[in-house]
Parts: structure tokens; sequence; C-alpha cells
């Protein structure tokens, strides 16, 4: 094992491990070797880094606190500059090598002990009042506030630097937005608008349906915390208000971490997963929950001088008849009265508050989104996208979005079906194939970091997997069998099955492994050969 | 971070430490985790930056004005020392030569690490489909030899001998890019 391709071998493996690669691995006998061990080190700049367990924080404070009594006692009135190390085989490490001892000196055991003492005293608060029942409450009840937000990213380096700083009013379904460049852009139930001082105008916007909508949301939040698994991993004090940090684990996801104020219980700060040596970090930088908010600031108010712009904003109208002249479309409204109807010169839009329908002239094919369940509606597809559906009936393409989005598709369209979870197609599988767990685990992290999107994609995940059945050596240049011979037959979000035209495998069976929703990758499980 | 938490701390005080890591331990852990690309070393470094920067700030009576920046400078110290140890034991594991005049600056740290990042993604570019699968299963996805020989349909032993060569050429494109 002495040969340089296996020292070379071993170190990257320790690297892997997180180790410190060992003194007899690590030695680089010749320069050429020593340049290797360095280039293996650059390229593993390109991964995110390693992060220590929870509690790291507090388990360093007292690694710290007693190593800075020791050399107390130790050194005396030694001189000690920070250019020169001093070897110390017994100092106390975080790493917990066995090497190192973990002893507590006097000080520092009293000072463990009024910690635990404290941590006991608070035990039964902690654990009776879970954070985020009392969030989720508190979001509840938030009925406006106002606050300046800041996103910072930060690399893989430890740098950080600023992106945007916003300021936020929101009070019920209103809200204004305004940017660090005097961009403001409000939603006052009525009407939406954005004044945009640099070009001195104010564009008059589409009021529903509204991304704008889906940022930082506080309510958002609280929910997806519910949601997925969550531990507390300490506090921290978040732009000088005392906040609880949550670590939330999406499963087969990266944890990232939310940070709740102790005093209102409310989110303030938010740390995504480092994606592609990014992440991303939003902090409530100042922060008035249940205030009293200058209601100047809803009011359609165009400044003086200003051009106007508007785009179709679309206009209120009375009833369904109305819209129809104006959008020359017929219109297939549910039984149930929207709160309120926008026309616009090629589509109508009904909003009944937490759920958006627009309806459209159907033009071209219909082609469900690549990654989306299928049901059946109107005796077509029926598109399952996020909180989406998506039809055709009668010539018009239907769009229904938010929370009653079933209930108020079924009063158009009857006969709509969800796909059934429970049928279990993929048994029927003539072949199956064998899945290894920890590479589709890699592969789901490395879908989420960004790269090798094809694999949110049933028919590529097939295509690649057919296509090196006919070419084993692998793809290169076009693919002997094209996308064009593979039809998706069924997706229920869980299993899809996807029919192909002609070639060695007759139907491929498709799961959703480590996530069953619009963010988790497809594996083949099985095939039946033709 | 208060004046107050520092002074405490440099006397040693649990409850200020712990403030002062909980504000600052992360960035600096990342920066010295990125130049020693494992877990081990970096908490051990980042530990003893932590302690050297406390004792130093006590024993000269000093406060700095930005703690951050004077840390990450403490810590290239170290790493710097650990790679001098190394090489009198024989083991000339060089440190992206740090240079001992080196002082944190973070705007230029930042272009630094975005311009590294670049070169690397560039040269990977200009090696071969093969030379870059099996860096990217071994360091990038980190597989062991024994998966990635599974995953490329080759022996162990093939495995090692063309990690071997796919970094020599890396090496080799990154020095010519100098």
């Amino acid at each position: 094992m002495n040969n340089p391709e296996n020292r070379l071998s071993d170190y990257i493996d320790d690297l892997n491990a997180e180790h410190e690669p060992k003194k007899n691995r690590g030695i680089a006998d010749t320069p050429e070797l020593e340049k290797l061990l360095q280039t293996a080190r650059l390229v593993r700049t390109l991964r995110e880094p390693a992060l220590p367990n929870s509690g790291y924080p507090q388990k360093l404070a007292k690694a710290i606190a007693t190593e800075i009594q020791k050399n107390k006692f130790t050194d005396g009135q030694q001189t000690i500059n920070p250019n020169i190390k001093r070897d110390n085989p017994n100092r106390e490490t975080t790493a917990g090598r066995p090497r190192r001892k973990w002893a507590l000196p006097p000080v520092a055991a009293l000072a463990a002990g009024i910690l635990l003492l404290a941590v006991l005293a608070s035990w039964t608060g902690l654990f009776n009042r879970d954070v985020v029942y009392a969030m989720e409450k508190a979001v509840a009840q938030l009925s406006n506030y106002h606050g300046v937000l800041e996103m910072r990213s930060q690399n893989a380096a430890g740098e950080e630097w600023m992106i945007r700083r916003v300021e936020l009013w929101s009070e019920g379904e209103k809200y204004a937005v305004r940017l660090d460049d005097g961009t403001l852009t409000v939603n006052n139930g009525e009407q939406k608008w954005q004044v945009r001082p640099q070009s001195k105008e104010v564009a008059l916007l589409p009021l529903v349906p509204d991304p704008t909508r889906h940022g930082f949301d506080l309510r958002d939040e609280a929910k997806r915390a519910k949601q997925y698994p969550h531990t507390v991993a300490g506090s921290d004090i978040v732009a000088g208000r005392k906040a609880t940090k949550l670590e939330i684990l999406p499963p087969g996801g990266l944890a990232y971490y939310l940070w709740v104020d102790i005093e209102t219980n409310l989110p303030i700060q938010l740390q995504t997963a480092m994606q592609n040596a990014l992440q991303t970090t939003y902090t409530f930088v100042s922060f008035e929950p249940n205030t009293k908010i200058d209601f100047q600031i809803f009011a359609y108010q165009p400044p003086e001088g200003y051009k106007l712009v508007d785009k179709d904003p679309g206009q209120l109208v009375a009833t369904v008849e109305e819209a129809a002249v104006i959008s020359s479309l017929t219109p297939l409204p549910p039984k149930e009265a929207p709160d309120r109807i926008f026309a616009f010169k090629d589509r109508i839009v009904l909003d009944y508050g937490d759920t958006t329908i627009v309806e459209t002239k159907a033009q071209g094919a219909f082609e469900p989104v690549a990654n989306s369940a299928l049901g059946t509606a109107a005796g077509g597809p029926l598109e399952i996208w996020w909180e989406r559906l998506r039809w055709r009936q009668n010539g018009i393409e239907i769009k229904v979005e938010g929370l009653r989005r079933l209930e108020l598709a079924r009063q158009i369209a009857a006969d709509l079906t969800l796909p059934d979870t429970g049928a279990n197609m993929v048994n029927k599988a003539q072949v199956k194939v064998p899945v290894d767990m920890e590479i589709t685990s890699a592969s789901q992290q490395q879908v989420d970091r960004g790269s090798s999107p094809w694999q949110l994609d049933p028919l590529q995940v097939s295509l690649t997997f057919v296509n090196l059945k006919v070419t084993p050596e692998g793809i290169s240049g076009e693919p002997e069998m094209p996308m064009s011979s593979f039809k998706l037959v069924t997706n229920n979000g869980a299993e899809a099955v996807v029919e192909v035209a002609n070639g060695p495998v007759k139907q491929v069976y498709l799961q959703r492994l480590v996530r069953q929703d619009e963010t988790g990758i497809w594996s083949v499980v099985g095939y039946d050969p033709r | 971070m208060t004046v107050n938490y520092l002074k405490k701390a440099q006397e040693g005080d649990i409850k200020s430490i712990e403030q002062i890591c909980m504000a600052t331990w992360e960035p600096l852990y990342r920066f010295i985790y990125f130049k020693v690309q494992n877990r081990e070393e970096a908490e051990d470094i980042t530990q003893e930056t932590y302690v050297k920067t406390l004792t130093y700030l006590q024993e000269h009576n000093i406060s700095v004005q930005d703690f951050p920046c004077f840390m990450k400078t403490v810590a290239l110290n170290v790493l710097r020392d650990r790679w001098r140890q190394k090489k009198r034991r024989g083991v000339p594991v060089n440190f992206d030569e740090i240079n001992p005049q080196e002082t944190v600056n973070l705007e230029q740290d930042q272009q630094i690490a975005i311009t590294q990042r670049m070169q690397i993604e560039n040269a990977l570019a200009r090696l071969n489909a093969k030379q870059r699968t099996v860096l990217d299963l071994r360091i990038i996805k980190g597989y062991s030899v024994a998966e990635t020989a599974k995953l490329v349909g080759k022996t162990e032993a093939a495995v090692r001998t063309a990690q071997y060569r796919a970094l020599q050429a890396l090496a080799k494109v990154l020095d010519s890019n100098d």
C-alpha cells in the first residue's frame, strides 16, 4: 500500500471521512505527490463543507473556557503570541479525538454546574411550550407587521455579502414592499401597483394571481416548520433579539435553520442550506408585530409628474357575463360565486380569496409539466402541479390554484379524478430493477443543489435507462431511442409508468423513493421487456 | 457582540464565550474548513484560534475593531504553524502557500474564493469525461473506491490509477493557468 496511487487514494478517503489525514498516509515524499494532495483539496472546495454536529458552539465554548483556565494555571505570566503555536497534547478539543482528554478544571466545572441548573430550571418551560406550536399560534394571531428584511449570501469560504434590503408593511391581505432603490410595490386588495422612482413611472399590475406574495412569508415558514421534522438547536441573538434556533430537516434534503423570537414567538431569521457553495440568510433586522401602520402606505396616490404604465391590469366587473364580453371567452364558472371577477382582453380571473381560477382560450396541444402528477378531468388529462390544477374543457384552459382548488375544480368538471396513490402500479413490472438507496439519496441532494434536474422528469429518467440498455457503453451524441418514443401513461405523484414505442423495453416503472412531491427525483424500479 | 462580552470571555467566563462563539463560529469554521477540507481538523483549528485570540487580547489588553477579521488572521497563522510542524515531521502539506504577512481582507478574500472556484471549474471542464467522472464521484460526491468502481464498471485498482492521472492532468491545467 505504499505506492503513490494508494497514498493519494487513502488521503482522499480520509478527507471524505472528515478526518485529518493520518500522518503515515499524508506523507508526500515527492513534490509531485504533494502537488496532487493539494489539487485534491482544491477540487474538494467545490463541495459544501461538512458542518459540526448540533450543539457545537456550546461544546466549543466549554472547551475554550477550559483551555483558557488551564493556560492561566500553567503559564503564569508568560506572554502569549498568537503567531506561536503552543503544543499541548492534552488540549481539549471539540473534534473529540481520544488522545485528548475532556477534563474540567474547578472553575469551569462550577460554570458548567450553574449552566446545568439554569437548564434544569427552564426544563418545564422548554418542553411544555413547544416552540413551533407557539410560533404557529403567534403567526395566526398576527394582525399586521412592519419590518426591514435583509437578505445576505454566504459562500463556502465563509464570506458574506448583502444582496438586498427591503422594507415591508403587511396587514391582512394588504401589503407593501419597498426595495433599496425606492421601488415600491403595493397590493391593497383592490389594486396592485408599482412606483418606480428611477424611471418616474407608476405601473398598474394585475391583482391576481399574485406571485409577489410567495417570498419570505412568516405564515409559510411557520407552516413548513410544523410540517417537517425539527429540533431546537440552541439560542442566539438575532438583530438584538433573543431567539431560539430551530433546525428543520425536509425529508431527504439538507437541514436549514429558522430563528424564532423568544418574546413574540415569531420567526425572525431563516438560513437556507448551503447549495452550490452559496447560502442565503433572511433576517428581520427590525420587526414590529401588531403595530400601528400608517394606512397612507396602502393608498393609491401616484406621485406628481410620474408616467402611468398600464399593461392591461384587468378590470373589476360585476358579473361573469360582463367578463365574457370583455375577454371574448365563454367561461365555465363554478357554482359558487367568486368574491371578485377580473376581466382581461384574453382571460378571466375569478378570485375566491384563498383560491384563484384563471380561464383562457385553449391553444395548441395540452402538454402537462413533465414532473406533474396526472389525473383526469372533462374526459382529458388533468395536471397536478404543486398547489395548481390545470385541464381543458370546452375549448377553455382552466387553472385553479390555492387552498380550495379541488372543491372549486369539481364544481366545473364533475368527473374530475385524482391519481390513485394506492394503485401500486410498479408491482406489475415483469423485471425488477434493484435500487441503491445511498446513491439515490446522494442524487436527490445533488438535484436539490440544482444539478441534474432531468432526474425530476420521469420521461428523461426512462430515456436514459432505456438508452443505456440499447447502448450499454454510454450515450454519446443523440440517443438511439429519441424522446418522441416515450409517453407518460400514469403518474400519481409517487409512482409512474412510461410507455416506450419501440426497442427492447415496452414499459418503464418508476418511483419517487426519497420524497413524494414535485422536488423528488424518479428512479427506475422495473420494466417490461418487449 | 459587546466589549463587555469580550472582556469577560478573555477571563474565561463560559457564558460570554458561548455568546461570542454562537455569534462568530460559523464564518470562522467555514473559512478554516475551506483550507483544510476535513471536519476534524477544522474543529480543532477553530478551537485553537479562539483560545489564541482571546488569550492574546487579554494579555495585550487591547480590543479589536473587527473581531472576525482578526480571528481569521490568527487562524491563518495557526494553519501556517501546523504546516511548518508537519514539514518538520516530513509531511510537507502546503496549505495554499500562506503568506506570513497575509492579513484577512474580507472583500479581497471573497473575490479570491470566487476566482479560485471559477479556475477549478474551468480546469475541470478541460479534462476528458472519464477524468471528470472519477474526480466527481471520488472527491466531490465522496464515494469510496469500491462504490466508484461499481458505478463506472472498473476495478478498484483502475479507479485509483484513474484518479491519480486525473489529478495529475488537473494540476497541469491549473499550472498552465498561473
